[in-house]
């Protein structure tokens, strides 16, 4: 094969001659992720480390230092014949995650941007690999829509991205503002009312093997403005990603119908954009959710929860779920708490949040437990409407309201609710990741749709 | 504060009269005596309340007869799920109700002495009143309860009552020392609050700036520096375990800044006030000690408290300054605000290298990021061993000190990487609460440790049953708790 060569490495003997002879000379110390490399063959070669007795966290993270090196190669291999079928796919993961970045909207190449747009992994059995494959398609998918500018990624070419997925055997619905109309869907009318790009709600349905299906809901703000309360114009174009929960349940589903999975799961995608305009929704308005409870709006720009709010409800009724997991870049809060390593994991049924964990922790995409309290309820008492969806102020805990307030359009079924806000995207590369859009939450998903 | 007093059950001739009632059952015991001797004025009265007994709910009947100024039913719930915690919330439910009279009872004869007490605790913990500064308050804006009588089996509520009795002092002497303003509360006055711990039995040790200087707190002594108020340390041992073997000591550690206006890196004005309160960790720990020596718990305890004023002024830390921490890690000072775990990184080396304790609870009102994470209801919990953890959580769930734990990791440790330092103490907004602990866990030299961040439950704009609005005094019973549970012999 040709291209590039990459050979992960715990020790010295791991290494054919050339990377050997340079590993001596560079005091190559097989550090999890360290480099070296050899052009003495005439071919470029990088040894990457791997620790000692490496587990799934240091294989990832030697297979996205060896992608990190050779991003400007056209095609590497990647030689993992001296480690196991399960390891060598492991350290392939981690390259690929990697090597993904944004690409279609530069006119004119540049010639310093990366290439890297092949991998050959060498191995004994590809089985393990094709168990992980079909997530990291689902995740790029996921990390592609992130990645669009908000003017090319409207709800409904949001939508039109979608309907291919009809090919892999996955019915595309759409409900059109119309039908979200007819059917009540209060809260995202409101949100997406003054952009001249309508909402829409689109299901995508794999049927697996039958029996009900868990409902994945998703964010999918296309741009957040704040609206009315209108956000700081510093950072503000960060928010085209603030379909990013969408854009991940929806990976999540291509992701089984490329491995023709026995599960059932369905994505409720909200899409809207929070645009601002004479038609706005204001703060103060009190609207109808689809569930025929009132909502008094405190700040507009607090609306994920109210399009999640009636894609929840609308899940639960209609859908018959056996349980719902929704994903939403939130709330700042949530990145106050716990940063950019971790999403908040609120969870009113504790298996499904212990199952949650589990997958996170089993993929590298982290999550801790958040808290509901009482008290966060009780602080969404409205004085004219039936809840309200935030409170007036800074400080506020307003992950945990958020959650609080979500809980109560899940009609009991089984939910739980991951706040992805902050691990969504990452400013700047290292070693370990590309920047940019994560699709954090696919490969979660995945794992925990076909492990349970 | 009324006098709590223990009493066989008799009716009461006069006064106010508290009856708890558990959800379905029939009136009993002073209950079934009060509906007897008010002619059924009693059942009716709540009966027109719809009283169903609830947990909280609370009914106050005026003049029910039999001489009584006022019957004040409390709703426990159902018995079977009757809790010491449910019971001082009854008890507080009841103290807030009979505080019109001079004479209060309520009646504790249904329930076993142990019990009974925590009913007796949680009015105490109630009838706090922080009112030394009123000099104006008229009379009858003033409560009028000057004793609770609790009615039941006497000596034995008394007896189980005395050590709950020391809790409640030890939680008083917080919620003072929380409360009050920061002109009065300077370092000096507070150590010397400290030291009258010694009539308990705890030995106080109080070290001033020179001694500090000598020692090496370079990070403590940056903070205090802008200050005219100098600072102290105060360590307080209560050796109560006894025996000839002296066994590692448990140590509880204090943040203490008896005002925080930021220094240089100075706060907004609005809400400045709230500053005074940041010495609510240190607080905590000298309720604590009160509380174990009052007691007399077996245990080898051991509290450290820094105590330091943290002003802008020409001699004031600046952002960018780099100190020697006393572990001999060097700090670089990005935000003077982020002063709290500057004092407490050299209390914990400190403590760590001075006693060689079993384990490290600090507590600190240490980040705005913690009230954006958790609110009010939950302190966030962080910690390097799991056994500790899990016990404060236990501890917090019993006392309705609840604790959430939060994340550490390598990852956060990475954000509060100095350019030119061992670290800077300032990791970012993101995660802010949780870098604010890394930097404390790189003090804690391995030794089992957990960090209790009380920045948003330390002080109280709503009263809850046991908790008037103010000072909580968050910390002290959980902690207490923590000790009677699993150290003392």
């Amino acid at each position: 094969m040709t291209g590039a060569l990459t050979v992960p490495a715990e020790r010295a003997a791991d290494l054919p001659a050339p990377l050997r002879a340079a590993a001596s000379a560079g005091r190559f110390r097989f550090a999890t992720g360290e480099t070296v490399e050899s052009l003495a063959s005439g071919r470029r070669m990088v040894a990457v480390g791997l620790g000692h007795a490496p587990g799934p966290k240091s294989l990832r993270a030697a297979g996205a230092a060896a992608a990190a090196a050779l991003l400007g190669e056209d095609r590497v291999v990647l030689d993992a014949r001296a480690r196991t079928p399960n390891e060598a796919a492991l350290f392939a993961e981690g390259a690929v995650l990697r090597a993904w970045r944004p690409d279609g909207l530069r006119a004119r190449p540049d010639p310093e941007a990366p290439r890297l747009s092949a991998i050959d992994l060498v191995t004994t059995d590809a089985a393990p690999w094709q168990v992980l494959a079909p997530a990291l398609e689902g995740a790029s998918f996921a990390r592609d829509l992130v990645a669009l500018p908000a003017n090319h990624l409207t709800p409904s070419r949001f939508v039109h991205r979608l309907r291919p997925l009809a090919r892999l055997g996955i019915a595309v619905e759409v409900l059109a503002a119309d039908r979200l109309a007819a059917e009540g869907f209060g809260g995202l009318l409101a949100v997406g009312g003054a952009s001249a790009h309508p909402p829409a709600l689109v299901l995508l349905r794999w049927a697996g093997g039958g029996g009900a299906p868990v409902a994945l809901v998703g964010k999918g703000i296309t741009f957040d403005t704040g609206g009315v309360s209108i956000k700081p114009a510093e950072g503000m174009w960060e928010m085209r990603a603030d379909m990013a929960g969408a854009a991940a349940c929806a990976g999540a589903i291509l992701a089984l119908a490329r491995r023709r999975s026995k599960v059932a799961a369905v994505a409720v995608l909200a899409l809207a954009e929070n645009a601002i305009g004479a038609r706005a929704y204001r703060p103060g308005d009190v609207l109808r959710s689809f569930s025929g409870r009132t909502v008094e709006v405190v700040d507009t720009d607090a609306e994920g929860r109210l399009v999640l709010a009636d894609a929840l409800s609308y899940a639960a009724r209609r859908l018959r779920p056996a349980a719902m997991v929704d994903l939403a870049t939130l709330t700042g809060s949530i990145v106050l708490a716990l940063g950019h390593e971790r999403a908040g994991l609120f969870a009113a049924d504790p298996g499904l949040g212990a199952a949650l964990a589990g997958a996170g922790e089993a993929v590298g995409e982290l999550v801790w437990p958040m808290p509901i309290g009482e008290r966060h309820r009780a602080d969404l008492d409205s004085a004219i409407a039936d809840l309200r969806h935030c409170l007036p102020g800074r400080m506020q805990p307003d992950a945990c309201h958020a959650a609080a307030f979500l809980r109560e359009f899940a009609e009991g079924v089984p939910w739980a609710h991951l706040d992805i806000a902050g691990v969504e995207s990452r400013d700047e590369a290292d070693a370990a990741h590309a920047a940019g859009a994560t699709g954090f939450g696919v490969r979660l998903l995945d794992r925990f749709l076909t492990h349970g | 504060m009324p006098e709590i007093v223990f009493a066989k059950p008799a009716l009461p001739k006069s006064g106010g009269l508290a009856l708890l009632l558990a959800a379905d059952e029939p009136l009993a015991g002073l209950a079934a005596g009060v509906e007897e001797a008010t002619g059924g004025a009693l059942g009716r009265g709540l009966a027109a309340a719809r009283f169903k007994a609830k947990k909280g709910e609370t009914v106050t009947i005026l003049a029910p007869g039999a001489g009584l100024a006022r019957v004040v039913a409390v709703g426990l719930g159902k018995r079977d799920a009757l809790t010491p915690l449910v019971l001082e919330e009854a008890g507080g439910h009841a103290l807030g109700a009979l505080l019109g009279d001079e004479k209060g009872a309520i009646a504790a004869d249904g329930l076993a002495p142990n019990l009974a007490a925590h009913v007796a605790l949680g009015a105490s913990l109630r009838a706090y009143r922080f009112d030394r500064y009123r000099t104006t308050e008229k009379d009858e804006d003033k409560p009028r309860l000057a004793t609770l009588c609790v009615l039941g089996e006497a000596v034995k509520t008394r007896n189980a009552f005395a050590p709950l009795k020391a809790i409640a002092d030890g939680v008083t002497l917080t919620r003072d020392l929380v409360s009050e303003p920061p002109n009065v509360l300077n370092p000096a006055e507070m150590a010397e609050r400290c030291r009258k711990l010694i009539d308990l039995g705890v030995k106080v040790e109080i070290l001033g700036p020179r001694e500090l200087r000598k020692l090496g707190f370079g990070a403590l002594l940056g903070v205090a520096q802008g200050s005219a108020n100098e600072p102290r340390v105060v360590v307080m041992q209560w050796q109560g375990a006894g025996g000839a073997k002296s066994r590692a000591p448990l140590a509880f550690i204090g943040k203490g800044v008896t005002f925080d206006t930021g220094g240089i890196s100075i706060k907004p004005a609005a809400g400045m006030e709230d500053m005074k309160w940041d010495m609510a960790g240190a607080g905590a720990v000298v309720g604590l000690m009160a509380a174990l020596a009052g007691r007399r718990a077996k245990v080898d305890a051991v509290g450290i408290v820094g105590l330091v004023e943290n002003m802008p002024s020409g001699t004031a830390q600046r952002p960018g300054d780099v100190v020697k921490s006393y572990s001999g890690q060097t700090v670089e000072v990005l935000n003077t605000d982020a002063e709290g775990r500057l004092v407490l990184a050299d209390l914990l080396w400190y403590c760590q290298e001075k006693f060689n304790p079993a384990f490290m609870v600090d507590l600190a009102t240490l980040t705005g990021a913690i009230i954006v994470s958790l609110g009010h209801e939950h302190a966030g919990l962080f910690s390097n061993n799991e056994e500790l953890a899990a016990r404060l959580r236990e501890a917090g769930e019993a006392t309705g000190e609840s604790l959430w734990r939060m994340p550490l990791g390598e990852a956060y440790d990475k954000q509060i990487k100095s350019d030119i330092a061992d670290m800077k103490n300032i990791g970012g907004r993101a995660g802010g609460a949780i870098t604010a602990a890394q930097f404390l866990q790189r003090f804690v030299n391995g030794k089992p440790w957990a960090h209790l961040d009380i920045a948003g439950t330390a002080w109280a704009d709503k009263g809850k049953p046991t908790t008037p609005k103010g000072a909580t005094a968050f910390g002290v019973r959980l902690l207490d708790h923590l000790v009677a549970t699993h150290h003392e012999s």
